[in-house]
């Protein structure tokens, strides 16, 4: 990711906003909630993967200084998270729970919002926001009688009102409809783009497949996997990958496969070849030059499995 | 002070359905004045004095303090509302000296003029002796002292209701009666005190057990000490999304 | 090379959900169940430890008495005639702790019934094969055995010290045997009273703080504004201003199922009202209060 200091509203370019653990755990009485953990998050979108119960919300809380960490340390921006009221001035959250002011209209909320960041024309600001969100004709209304995924949105605009260059969401898409979905997700991708920080939790892969490279994989307190999940899919090598092939000779290509070592399987469909191989990397580079040797030209070699869905699942189950 | 959240406090309470049970509160005393002067007194001074002592002093204020107290930041810990206050850049001073100034405002408007009002009217007809004054400049330090001891409560603690209650009436209605060495820890001694002080009625059976002045620094000092570990907890207030 | 297999193209495949085929137990068992629930939750049972601390804090206050007698029959059983000592009376016991049962009320009767409003879990009961005047029943049934259990139960435990203490054992049996029934007919009366009203306040009001506060006032200051009233009016009427306190009503029944007069200086000897009003009384209002509870579930939306 690239910064754009031209985004920011001071104009000056600043250090790329960071949120770093070192050794975080958090317990809470026996149990433990966060076992160990250590990352380095910078711009860009991350999605704290993993299921209900795995501790992200906690991590997330850490993050946004709500929970003392039992050990370690949270740091954003090189600052610690903990009883430091300061930082929110650059960090906006955005909470799970739907509980809002009720008896505000949306654009009373938001503005309260901005009034607290301190912000200097609260106003403006606060219909940037709702606007960023597409919540202009809603916005004199009581929250009371916002669906789920109208408070949500308004919950982002309340968090991005002050432009943060970090952005924390605690299940941002619980109770949106697909539509709702994929404009948040548009506007979340267009903040990164600025050159943000956003961090989201989600135990729907799908959510974070589609919005995030970069993702951090929590299973039982403990970080399991980080980084781009494609990378993470081919570190697991002891595990069999399957690929899809099409070629101008599918049969002959398939015996000339199952000769090679880096295959195991293989499936010959109606419109093309079911590969299966325990080594990655190999079977990526030998497939090419198989196809050339017998003459056969490959039309298509797409992994089947390089979802999130197999690495999440994988991870989950071990 | 952060104005946006004493602002904000103030609209919790006005017009919610809920305050009126705080109006009810607040026209009872008045009610009983009336029904008050309607009987006969031989001593309709000291009469009106204990009136104020036992309804207003010891039912009224504590209870509306209470509510509004516990409520004032309380309400938002308890249904997840307080995330969007405590994440701001706003020092947990400002924070909390918002909710307790907003606290005091509404508790003094329901408690005050229940005060003045059902203390005239249970005067009416004879000379006034200070005992007006003296009760409304009482209850005004007790809505200083009881809601800052019920915001720290409702910070402190989830049970801030109970430990409220039980500190109304067991520990100031119960035992403060039973052993007078407590009386230097109840707010309703330091109300009677100032009361009794400020008001030149000879025959008070309300038996104030404390000087005006002590009184008087006792109840700033509670209330400060209240607002000073108010903040100090808040500083280290931990939010979790579980219940 | 391995061969292409013809599978069908879908399948669903039975991984052992099982649907339930046992017998369904319908709506008595439904009351029964919530019944058991709600008492649980009447003294924090299979809740956090801090939502036991209230009840079960005012359950040990409401015991204090009664254990001090036992202590003093256990150390010095000859010294002290337990009638001796007003505070060791049994008509006396309810009026000592009336402020601990209104605050365990409090306490307790926004938990039983505001917590299903504020988390809107009601629509959860109702979709079962409860009614709604059932889930107001098991709720009332349950705060009001918790009631009980914190009032007659110190009580047999005091007639039980004050017969060990007595000089004959069985003298004092047969002397004192009347006690139980006036232990046991009073507390249930005044559980019934102020456990009803509690309810209906605390449906009223789902915002804990609010109802909380509300209940206080309701038993707090009901009986200063009869009393006040009751100084005031003409005393052929004003007698029956303190059946509107109940406070006063269970000190009243109370006296009534022990047979004692009132204290002379008490309003309720300047009323001089026939002891058994207090009892139909609070008979009345209990009935008057669950009716309003129903009406309340009737017409809420969960």
């Amino acid at each position: 990711m690239t910064m754009a200091p031209e985004t920011q509203p001071n104009g000056v370019a600043s250090p790329p906003a960071t949120i770093e653990a070192v050794n975080v755990s958090r317990w809470y009485g026996n149990v433990v909630a966060v076992n160990d953990v250590s990352f380095s998050l910078g711009p860009g979108i991350t999605g704290l993967l993993g299921p209900n119960g795995a501790g992200k919300s906690t991590i997330l809380h850490m993050a946004a200084g709500f929970l003392r960490p039992s050990e370690g340390t949270v740091r954003i921006d090189g600052e610690q998270a903990w009883q430091n009221p300061e930082m929110y001035a650059n960090v906006g959250f955005v909470p799970e729970k739907e509980a809002v002011y009720s008896f505000l209209t949306g654009y009373q909320f938001v503005l309260l919002n901005a009034k607290l960041y301190g912000l200097s024309d609260p106003d403006g600001a606060s219909r940037r926001a709702i606007r960023a969100v597409s919540m202009e004709a809603a916005q004199d209304r009581r929250l009371g009688g916002y669906s789920k995924g109208m408070k949500q949105r308004l919950k982002i605009a309340a968090a991005i009102v002050h432009d943060p260059q970090i952005l924390l969401l605690d299940e941002p898409f619980n109770g949106t409809d697909p539509a709702q979905r994929l404009q948040m997700m548009d506007q979340l991708r267009r903040m990164a783009d600025e050159g943000r920080t956003i961090v989201f939790s989600s135990h729907i892969l799908d959510e974070v497949e589609r919005l995030a490279r970069n993702v951090l994989v929590i299973v039982a307190g403990r970080l399991v996997a980080s980084g781009d999940f494609r990378a993470i899919r081919r570190l697991m090598t002891d595990r069999p990958h399957t690929f899809t092939v099409q070629s101008s000779d599918d049969r002959r290509l398939a015996v000339a496969l199952v000769a090679d070592e880096s295959v195991f399987g293989v499936e010959l469909g109606d419109e093309h070849l079911t590969v299966r191989t325990s080594q990655f990397a190999d079977f990526t580079r030998a497939a090419p030059r198989i196809a050339r040797a017998e003459g056969i030209t490959i039309q298509e070699l797409l992994p089947t499995d390089e979802s999130l869905e197999s690495v999440f699942s994988y991870l989950v189950k071990r | 002070m952060n104005e946006a959240i004493f602002a904000l406090t103030l609209r919790q309470f006005a017009g919610q359905r809920r305050s009126l049970l705080l109006v009810g509160l607040a026209l009872i005393p008045v009610a009983l004045a009336v029904i008050f002067r309607l009987g006969e007194h031989l001593d309709q001074q000291e009469e009106t004095a204990n009136f104020l002592a036992d309804i207003i002093v010891t039912a009224i204020l504590p209870l509306a303090c209470l509510i509004i107290g516990t409520s004032a930041l309380g309400s938002e810990i308890e249904d997840g509302t307080a995330v969007y206050i405590l994440a701001k850049p706003v020092p947990r001073r400002a924070i909390i000296a918002a909710k307790f100034a907003a606290s005091v405002l509404i508790a003094a408007a329901f408690v005050v003029p229940a005060t003045v009002v059902s203390g005239l009217i249970g005067l009416q007809g004879v000379p006034n002796e200070g005992i007006v004054a003296g009760f409304t400049i009482a209850v005004l330090v007790g809505v200083f002292a009881y809601t800052a001891v019920f915001i720290l409560l409702s910070v402190a603690t989830s049970r801030a209701l109970l430990i409220g209650l039980a500190y109304v009436f067991i520990w100031e209605g119960l035992i403060t009666e039973l052993f007078s060495g407590t009386r230097y820890l109840s707010i309703r001694q330091y109300c009677l005190g100032i009361a009794d002080s400020i008001a030149s009625v000879s025959t008070q059976d309300f038996e104030a057990s404390l000087g005006g002045p002590e009184a008087f620094l006792l109840a700033a000092g509670v209330a400060a000490t209240a607002v000073f570990l108010a903040v100090r907890r808040l500083e280290s207030f931990e939010l979790t999304e579980t219940d | 090379m391995t061969p292409v297999a013809d599978a069908p193209a879908g399948a669903i495949y039975d991984i052992g959900y099982q649907r339930y085929e046992g017998a369904r137990l319908g709506r008595r068992h439904a009351i029964w169940a919530l019944y058991i629930h709600s008492l649980r939750s009447v003294f924090g049972i299979g809740r956090s430890l801090s939502s036991k601390v209230g009840p079960m804090g005012l359950a040990v206050i409401a015991f204090i008495p009664a254990i001090v007698r036992l202590g003093i029959s256990a150390i010095v059983p000859e010294e002290i005639a337990p009638e001796e000592i007003g505070l060791f009376r049994p008509e006396g016991y309810y009026v000592m702790i009336e402020i601990v049962l209104a605050i365990f009320c409090a306490v307790v009767a926004p938990e039983l019934v505001g917590r299903d409003q504020r988390t809107q879990t009601l629509t959860l009961y109702f979709s079962r094969a409860l009614r709604r005047q059932d889930y107001a029943l098991a709720k009332f049934a349950a705060l009001t055995t918790g009631m009980l259990a914190i009032t007659a139960i110190p009580q047999i435990m005091m007639f039980t010290g004050n017969s060990l203490a007595a000089n004959n054992f069985f003298d004092y049996l047969q002397d004192k045997w009347t006690d139980l029934p006036a232990i046991l007919g009073s507390a249930i009366l005044l559980s019934c009273l102020i456990s009803s009203i509690s309810l209906v306040i605390a449906a009223q009001m789902p915002r804990r703080a609010y109802s909380t506060v509300g209940i206080i006032a309701a038993f707090l200051l009901t009986s200063i504004i009869a009393a006040s009233i009751f100084e005031v009016v003409d005393q052929n009427i004003g007698r029956f201003v303190l059946l509107f306190s109940p406070f006063e009503v269970l000190e009243g029944l109370t006296l009534w199922f022990f047979d004692v007069a009132p204290d002379p200086d008490s309003q309720l000897a300047v009323a001089n009202l026939p002891g058994a009003v207090y009892a139909i009384d609070a008979v009345l209002v209990t009935l008057l209060m669950l009716a309003l509870l129903f009406r309340r579930y009737e017409k809420i939306s969960p």
